[in-house]
């Protein structure tokens, strides 16, 4: 421990070994996942169809390769100059050696399946380009500090492959269960949608509550966790809709109209759904971690994750219980009923999430203006009395890029971009100090100063 | 201060809909509850005498009991109805894959369904063949006009290919 100017005081938490105690969490969370997907992984092959059972096996394989290639990529980033590279090729390898041995996994199960090999293909490739929409969409919501995009797709992968695993031999023994004893009907549909509801948010909620404890540094509040959340969401919506639409081609191409139910999917998950299903869902328990991660009393913490929890369980169930109660007219007039139930079944849920992000979009703005002038006050020279009006709105930074794109081209426009962003983050860690939410010491802040000195010099130099 | 309530009235929020999500699923426990109503066992059991491939033109069930169907074979289920007490209002339904109802008789006395034994899966309205996937037979005890029982069970698997 350093014994220079900065540590008085030593660290903005007074509790600075809270950070092992939440990685401690999560790898006991972690620890869980890995035995579930195992024990489901093996359940599945010794009861399921042969072949599914199989493809499940060797999918846990890929799924270990993908989780330890995504910790030790994104770790990379926390690590010197030096060593990062070296971690980042680690990383990439295993990254590839899963999506490899996935594809094979899909590639096996797709080949026994009815649909084919190129129904599924053409499946996947038809829901990419809506998907890496959506992400573009959520990942943009945070007009002030963007997310990475390594964790806004390591949250989208964890919703396609480790969510979707997850959950299987849960629903698939609740629904053999429920289908043997109950009575069919709406309290069979009830069942089968608290089933929904419970395991596939739950599986969903891991993701987002692992890059809380883990990469605190960048889940700093309801915006972030809202991110995060929509984009476990997408991907799991996703895999969902590949499944379906290779599905439901399956069981009507023999009647002549394949194309038009698997058409049908996709443009009830990936247009009209995309935003208003799994994102909305997930991006709720997001939102309860990232007003948590903010709260100072473990009480409220406890609650605001529940909260986040419950709103996400309650709207996954509404859909899916309730949505036999809206059926669709075989008519012209259906199609109009098809975005009216929607719109009135999840429209209140998607709007709600919509009221939580613009109020925590405006209190972040609002903190992080304070913070700017706050550090343009105190003369260090990271940020500029004249730049905090421009820093503190989105519009007036992109006026500011588009000056350094007329200036000096793409490179110039980069450069300032770097610039203004560190800027944000040295503001987003001087409002977490201040909140005292920060387990890191003085010196870190110090750092980033430093970094954003080091940036301005780069920047105004030809 | 400021930024103190304003993280409240996030927090706030977030509690009420909550609260609302509670509503949510506590309407659907109700609705559960409702359609799945305990204390409803008698302890009557009926026999499903077997699930057989069927002709629709003579109405005559073809073979042997089986549990496995190809998308064009057409297939009903026999009831035996004696030995169910007559006081009970009972009906027999076939659901398909996506919980569709494909077949049925009822609902009336066991008396007065003692004719109708044989009920057939119909092909639905606009396709050629029985959709893929597994089809669930029940007889189903009514009260006040809603199934709260189910007496017997058989479900069977129609391949996709």
């Amino acid at each position: 421990m350093s014994t220079g100017p900065y540590t008085t005081p030593p660290a903005a938490n007074p509790h600075p070994r809270l950070r092992p105690g939440r990685y401690g969490i999560a790898a006991a969370i972690a620890a869980v996942v890995v035995l579930a997907l195992i024990a489901s992984s093996l359940l599945n092959y010794v009861y399921l169809d042969t072949i599914p059972g199989r493809t499940s096996l060797y999918g846990l394989l890929a799924v270990a390769l993908i989780a330890l290639g995504t910790y030790i990529g994104v770790r990379a980033f926390t690590r010197d100059r030096a060593s990062r590279r070296k971690h980042l090729i680690r990383a990439g390898v295993l990254l590839g050696m899963g999506v490899l041995l996935w594809l094979l996994v899909v590639d096996v199960f797709v080949f026994t399946q009815a649909a084919g090999p190129q129904v599924a293909a053409i499946c996947a490739l038809a829901c990419l380009p809506t998907t890496a929409f959506g992400l573009l969409v959520v990942r943009r919501m945070d007009r002030n500090e963007k997310e990475p995009w390594r964790l806004v797709l390591v949250a989208a992968a964890w919703g396609a492959i480790v969510a979707t695993s997850l959950v299987i031999w849960g629903e698939s023994l609740w629904e053999a269960t429920a289908v043997r004893t109950l009575v069919p009907g709406p309290g069979l549909d009830a069942s089968s949608a608290f089933s929904a509801g419970l395991l596939e948010e739950l599986a969903k909620g891991l993701a987002v509550v692992l890059l809380f404890l883990v990469m605190r540094n960048d889940f700093d509040d309801v915006v972030d966790g809202i991110v995060y959340g929509a984009a476990v969401g997408l991907g799991f919506n996703f895999m969902e809709s590949v499944t379906y639409m290779t599905n439901l081609y399956a069981i009507f191409s023999p009647e002549g109209f394949g194309w038009y139910a698997a058409g049908f999917q996709w443009y009830a998950r990936q247009v009209l759904g995309l935003f208003f299903g799994h994102a909305t869902y997930t991006a709720f328990i997001g939102a309860g971690l990232g007003v948590a991660r903010q709260l100072s009393s473990t009480r409220q913490k406890a609650f605001a994750i529940l909260s986040g929890f419950l709103i996400a369980i309650a709207g996954h169930f509404s859909w899916d219980a309730w949505l036999t109660f809206f059926p669709i007219d075989n008519t012209l007039f259906g199609l109009v009923e098809i975005h009216l139930r929607t719109l009135i079944m999840t429209g209140p849920f998607t709007f709600a999430l919509i009221a939580l992000l613009l109020f925590g979009i405006r209190y972040e703005a609002m903190a992080l203006a304070d913070q700017l002038r706050k550090e343009a006050g105190t003369g260090s020279g990271a940020i500029l009395p004249e730049e905090v009006p421009i820093l503190a709105s989105p519009w007036q930074r992109f006026k500011q890029r588009l000056r350094a794109f007329q200036r000096g081209g793409f490179r110039a426009y980069f450069k300032v971009a770097r610039l203004q962003s560190a800027q944000l983050d040295l503001a987003m860690e001087r409002w977490h100090r201040e909140r005292r939410e920060i387990d890191e010491p003085l010196e870190a802040e110090d750092a980033l100063r430093q970094k954003v000195i080091e940036l301005r010099h780069w920047v105004v130099s030809p | 201060m400021l930024q103190y309530d304003q993280l409240q009235t996030l927090y706030r929020t977030l509690l009420v809909f909550a609260t609302v999500a509670m509503v949510i699923l506590a309407v659907g426990l109700v609705e559960f509850v409702y359609f799945e109503p305990p204390g409803q066992v008698t302890g009557v059991k009926a026999r499903i005498v077997g699930v057989f491939e069927y002709d629709p033109a003579t109405g005559q069930l073809i073979d042997g009991d089986r549990s496995t169907f190809s998308r064009n074979q057409e297939f009903a289920a026999e009831v035996s109805w004696a030995g169910l007490p007559d006081n009970l209002s009972v009906d027999a339904r076939w659901y398909d894959t996506f919980g569709n109802i494909v077949g049925r008789v009822g609902p009336s006395t066991p008396a007065e369904l003692g004719p109708q034994s044989i009920v057939p899966v119909t092909v639905p309205q606009g396709l050629h063949h029985n959709l893929p996937g597994h089809y669930t037979f029940v007889v189903e005890r009514l009260k006040d006009g809603l199934p709260v029982e189910v007496l017997a069970r058989r479900i069977v698997l129609v391949e996709r290919s």
